[in-house]
């Protein structure tokens, strides 16, 4: 504390030290006065008390050296006025500056910005009290479980306080005329409570209100216009009224994270609601802990509600926390960890090449600044201080790079968090500058600095005097391992991993958006209508809207087919796992399948093929004999190469093959021979989330009519209308995503090291002009010289290239869990294409000075320098 | 300077003065040593006027300082009386 004290007392000198001087003097002036008017008044004449007393007070200028000393701090001002040099060293070459500030701006506004949306998607802080007391839970592997389950653990007191929430669920607002779906948040009444969730504006929902709402500043701003009067304000929300209660601030963060923005928080209001457990842990309880007191009181809910199939509830309980990495871990998302590990080094490389980049301009330029050196040297200056102004100069260069770098990625984040990403789900990333990233450029700008700084400084000042003093002998014949040459093909390296790993991911999406989903999205509609749950109580009232939609939309003019579905593939997914015998094989065969529910028509409609067998009937219905559908895939494995068609399987009784479908896309694009199973489109409990599917010629035609069929069948309901091909785009967002970011990454890594090697190959050739003027003299053939310079040139590119293709092998092995199956990360078309573009770039990088060398007269080429 | 704000004239004299010019120190040394002592936060300064009508810079004693010059003249006194003891034994 009190060395802080002692350090801002000495900054505060610093910037006061001519004042300070002057004041010194004064203080001199005054003792010397002092002392001189006390000699006068015992006798002493004026001249003489004023000599006397200067005299008594001893070296003026030496008290003055040392009590400026008592203020300095030595390495701070030897910095500064280092850097003070080096600024002006770079005014006077603002080319070589511009190159090294540009070079270092991309590789840090590269940097930061991945560092700024890593921060965003794995470290950030929901909003809320205390997250490191705050646990989220899973039991009986289910990441939601029904409200009397919820009811039972939070009334078993286990921890301060244990709320739900749902964060898929949506809502229909009616609004005027119109009725727009709204993605909400479901919170049981303890919710904001529990969690402490800070507001903005107004109060949170509390326990035992039915009907309050807490809105998002986006949602308040964007589709109230920001109503200043919007507390008590009422909105029809699934034909009930909601009274407004609160605001979120405008940086609230979901529990979740990841971007999840719903428009709403609203309570729970139905017993079939599913919420997922978040609990607050007292003080001082470990995890560990919460597990085992979770664990005791799912064994009594096991009790209560004993569950069918072989999964207790107090198995597979996961206790996480809120934030970190170690929620990753727990909740099975580690992968999204390591892709951004595979950015942050990707990035990394990038900076790299820019430390190359300018690491080489400093060589090139400390080569040209070598007599002043030697002459620094020779008159008497130390290496260390040397090396220390010519680092000051890379650390300068380092700090505007920097400086540059974060307006990139203020800009860049920006743009990120203003735009709706093109996903289903209400994402909105929230990246401000803090105080993290601030640390983080900091550090880039000292490593940079660093890297790029150290080596051309310890180079221009080794060999001492002598040979600093030495006219610098011209490279006269090849010296193929200078450092220089060694940074190209570092570079080169660098970029060859960078690029082969964007054309990799670039590859990937194409083959991707190539990909068959295995259906017909071309000529699909998908219909998503949501009914008002109080409105459709009872299944048969839902049954009804479904039959008689069906109905009105297969009579629509241009309309092929249609059908509904509970999962819409490549969209949503519901996947089981269980074990089947067959009535081939007593001996149950363990399966991991794709789970939906279908109407009849629904292969017809999708565009997929029927193999064998039928489709689903209208009599296929509940209390008829159980029929089931499955694709080919799992046909094959359940049956081997026998015909399923008319076969039995033994899942809680019997059921009946009646078809056989092709196989398709069902969870992501880039799955490997999934398996699938059907079932036929039955209402066992009242799902108000219907998706129509309709197929016709041409889709765009339909759309208003089946949208203006459904909304004139209940206007309460929220409809949306999409063409299939369009809402694939979630599908294939991964793979967008790491194309965008990695083929980026490449350009941008490509973008560099091209710089860096024309910059070095041009200067190495112009460098040679002497040489090459005097073998032009003494009657080279100008053929000749440019193959010899062209060779020199592509022979270490070879090198690079080289190295870097050997490293890119194993360094993309890892990348194959992010590729579609069908690439393989050694896909020689990716090295090829990457071998092609550095060539061109050394091609055009020596060839452009090697003419003009050539072109040069002999006599001027001798003369030169 | 323990009992309140004086000038740097002031001091040397009192230095002067009561080692009754035993100690020969010249006087400029004394400013080095008191802006020292401003760095450490044992003393503050402020400009004011002297009694001879002059602009001067007085030195004050701050808690901390204050602090110290208690620790270090214990220190000294257990110096002292170490020689003493030292010296009367020997």
């Amino acid at each position: 504390m009190n060395r802080l004290k002692e350090l801002t007392r000495r900054l505060a000198y610093l910037g006061r030290r001519e004042s300070f001087d002057h004041e010194l003097d004064d203080e001199v002036q005054f003792h010397i006065e002092s002392r001189a008017d006390e000699l006068e008044q015992g006798g002493v004449s004026r001249s003489e008390a004023l000599s006397r007393a200067r005299r008594e007070f001893g070296s003026a200028v030496r008290m003055r050296e040392e009590t400026r000393a008592a203020w300095q701090v030595k390495w701070m001002e030897d910095l500064l006025s280092d850097l003070r040099y080096a600024l002006r060293a770079l005014r006077r070459n603002p080319g070589f500056a511009a190159a090294a500030i540009f070079s270092l701006a991309l590789g840090i506004g590269a940097n930061t910005t991945i560092f700024s949306l890593t921060m965003e998607f794995l470290f950030s802080q929901p909003s809320c009290r205390n997250p490191e007391t705050l646990a989220s839970m899973q039991i009986g592997g289910n990441s939601d479980i029904e409200m009397n389950k919820y009811r039972f653990l939070r009334d078993a007191h286990l921890f301060e306080g244990l709320a739900g929430s749902f964060l898929e669920a949506e809502s229909n607002w009616r609004y005027g005329e119109d009725t727009y779906n709204l993605h909400v948040m479901r919170v049981t009444g303890n919710f904001f409570e529990v969690v402490g969730v800070p507001l903005a504006l107004g109060r949170p929902i509390q326990p035992g209100e039915p009907a309050t709402v807490v809105l998002s500043y986006r949602f308040w701003q964007r589709r109230l216009s920001g109503d200043p009067n919007i507390l008590g304000r009422v909105l029809v929300l699934d034909g009930q009224p909601y009274t407004v209660a609160g605001i979120l601030p405008r940086n609230h963060r979901t529990l979740i994270g990841f971007g999840w923005s719903p428009d709403l928080y609203m309570p729970v209001s139905r017993e079939d609601e599913i919420v997922a457990l978040v609990a607050r842990l007292p003080q001082g309880m470990t995890r560990q802990v919460a597990f085992a007191r979770l664990k005791a009181a799912c064994k009594e809910l096991d009790k209560i509600y004993p569950r069918s199939s072989n999964s207790s509830w107090a198995s597979k309980i996961v206790v996480a926390p809120v934030t970190g990495l170690d929620r990753l871990q727990e909740l099975g998302l580690a992968f999204i960890g390591y892709f951004f590990v595979m950015l942050m080094i990707v990035v990394g490389l990038v900076l790299l090449i820019a430390c190359a980049n300018v690491s080489s301009l400093l060589l090139a330029r400390a080569s040209s600044r070598r007599n002043e050196l030697a002459i620094r040297l020779a008159i008497g200056a130390d290496r260390g201080r040397i090396v220390r102004q010519l680092l000051a100069e890379s650390l300068l260069l380092a700090l505007l790079g920097t400086a540059a770098g974060l307006l990139l990625n203020v800009w860049l984040t920006g743009v990120m968090s203003r735009v709706q990403l093109p996903a289903p789900v209400p994402i909105q990333l929230l990246i401000e500058p803090d105080w993290r990233l601030l640390l983080y450029s900091s550090g880039l700008a000292v490593v940079s600095a660093l890297i790029a700084g150290l080596m051309p400084a310890l180079k221009a000042t080794r060999g001492g005097l002598s040979a600093a003093l030495k006219l610098d002998q011209r490279q006269l014949g090849s010296q193929p391992w200078t450092l220089r040459n060694a940074l190209v093909v570092g570079q080169l390296a660098i970029s060859v991993v960078l690029l082969a790993t964007g054309f990799l991911f670039l590859r990937n999406m194409t083959k991707a958006t190539t990909l068959s989903p295995g259906f017909d999205a071309d000529h699909a509609l998908w219909a998503y209508t949501r009914l008002v749950p109080e409105k459709y109580s009872s299944p048969e009232k839902t049954r009804a809207f479904i039959t008689s939609a069906l109905d009105q939309l297969r009579s629509l003019p241009g309309v092929e087919a249609a059908s509904i579905a509970r999962a819409v593939p490549l969209n949503d997914h519901v996947s089981m796992g269980t074990e089947f015998p067959t009535d081939l094989d007593d001996h149950p065969i363990r399966v991991d399948f794709n789970f939906n529910w279908v109407a009849p028509d629904y292969f017809k409609t999708m565009g997929i093929r029927l193999l064998g067998g039928r489709e689903f009937l209208a009599s296929d219905r509940n209390g008829a004999p159980r029929v089931a559908i499955i694709n080919e895939n799992l046909g094959r494995r359940l049956f081997g190469n026998t015909n399923p068609v008319g076969h039995v399987i033994r899942w809680d009784g019997p059921v009946t093959i009646v078809g056989v479908a092709g196989n398709s896309k069902y969870f992501t694009i880039g799955e490997d021979s999934p398996l699938a199973l059907y079932v036929p489109y039955y209402q066992e409990s009242n799902i108000v989330n219907l998706h129509f599917l309709i197929r016709a010629a041409y889709p765009p035609g339909v759309v208003k009519g089946v949208n203006r069929t459904l909304g004139r069948l209940d206007s309460s309901a929220a409809i949306e209308v999409k063409l299939m091909r369009n809402a694939l785009a979630f599908a294939f967002l991964p793979s967008r995503v790491g194309a965008a970011l990695l083929g980026t990454m490449g350009l941008l890594g490509l973008a560099l090291a091209s710089i860096g090697l024309y910059g070095v190959l041009a200067y190495a050739v112009s460098r040679r002009i002497r040489e090459i003027g005097l073998r032009m003299a003494l009657g080279a053939d100008s053929r000749a010289i440019v193959r010899m310079v062209l060779w020199q040139s592509l022979s270490l590119v070879a090198t690079g290239v080289a190295i870097g293709l050997g490293l890119a092998v194993f360094a993309t092995r890892p990348l194959a869990m992010f590729l579609v199956p069908e690439l393989s990360t050694t896909d020689p078309a990716t090295f090829l294409a990457v071998l092609a573009v550095l060539v061109a770039v050394a091609l055009a990088a020596t060839l452009g000075p090697a003419l003009r060398a050539v072109r040069v007269d002999p006599v001027i080429a001798l003369r030169y320098e | 300077m323990a009992r309140g704000p004086v000038h740097g004239y002031a001091i040397a004299r009192r230095i002067k003065d009561s080692s009754e010019d035993a100690l020969e120190i010249e006087e400029g040394s004394l400013y080095p040593a008191l802006n020292r002592m401003l760095v450490k936060g044992w003393l503050t300064a402020e400009w004011g006027t002297s009694e001879n009508n002059r602009k001067a810079r007085f030195y004050k004693l701050t808690p901390e300082g204050r602090k110290q010059l208690e620790r270090v003249s214990k220190q000294f006194d257990r110096l002292v009386e170490a020689i003493q003891l030292v010296m009367r034994t020997a």
